[in-house]
């Protein structure tokens, strides 16, 4: 993460590292989904690869060395990979839905939710993973199967 | 009865100012947003994720579902240093 320098305080110049990984780790290819798609599949990333993750943040509380969980992260990795290609070859066309409307409006998820109900209904029949939000209090609709809800798009 | 138009000649002088501003400001701000309406309320991570959509696509704003990145998002990555 950058973090916002004070001013004054010196030449600032973007470094660019090019050396390589080290050769005794073993690679894996980086996900290469950007943001507006990643946010629409989050929930389903969250419970497909619930195990790898919360592996993979237990590591990090033990220490923030970035070497100490390099193995979690890869499995991690792996895992949201082989999610991605099953939403591309099952529900590519309701996804592909969601995330452009999420592109157009500043990626707030109550903007979308027609959308979002196809891709929900797309991902439990063909891949079996439904969207909950964990710490959902008990007796309460989620907010995303709130039929009328207060909070929504004032236009469009 | 003559009608006095030359009265309403303000109110259409306003809207035609402030349609040419706003048209102006809109096609200005899509054309820096790759054809897309700009992003408000951004925070840290908003920031981050925009910066590897660069990484990925090349602008801040592009967007890709492959699910393997390119061979250049590896070497990429930027580090905000200074000089001392």
């Amino acid at each position: 993460m950058t973090t916002q320098y004070p001013r004054g305080t010196g030449f600032k110049c973007d470094f660019v590292d090019q050396t390589p990984m080290p050769a005794d780790v073993p690679h894996v290819d980086e996900l290469g989904v950007t943001s507006a798609p990643l946010k629409s599949a989050a929930f389903f990333l969250g419970s497909f690869c619930k195990d790898y993750n919360e592996d993979f943040m237990l590591c990090k509380s033990e220490s923030r060395d970035p070497a100490h969980c390099l193995k979690e992260g890869r499995k991690v990795t792996r895992c949201a990979i082989d999610l991605i290609n099953k939403m591309r070859e099952n529900c590519g066309s309701e996804w592909d839905a969601h995330w452009e409307c999420l592109d157009k409006r500043n990626q707030e998820l109550y903007h979308c939710r027609q959308p979002e109900r196809k891709l929900n209904e797309c991902m439990f029949d063909k891949l079996g993973i439904k969207k909950v939000i964990p710490g959902t209090p008990e007796g309460r609709t989620p907010i995303h199967e709130k039929q009328s809800p207060i909070y929504k798009s004032i236009q469009k | 009865m003559p009608v006095p138009w030359e009265a309403l000649i303000p109110f259409g002088l306003l809207t035609a100012m402030f349609g040419a501003a706003g048209t102006l400001m809109n096609v200005s701000q899509r054309a820096q947003n790759d054809g897309k309406a700009p992003r408000y309320k951004l925070d840290s991570w908003e920031e981050s994720m925009m910066e590897r959509d660069r990484r990925l696509t090349g602008s801040k704003r592009g967007q890709s579902t492959n699910p393997l990145a390119p061979k250049e998002f590896s070497l990429n990555s930027v580090w905000q240093t200074e000089n001392l």
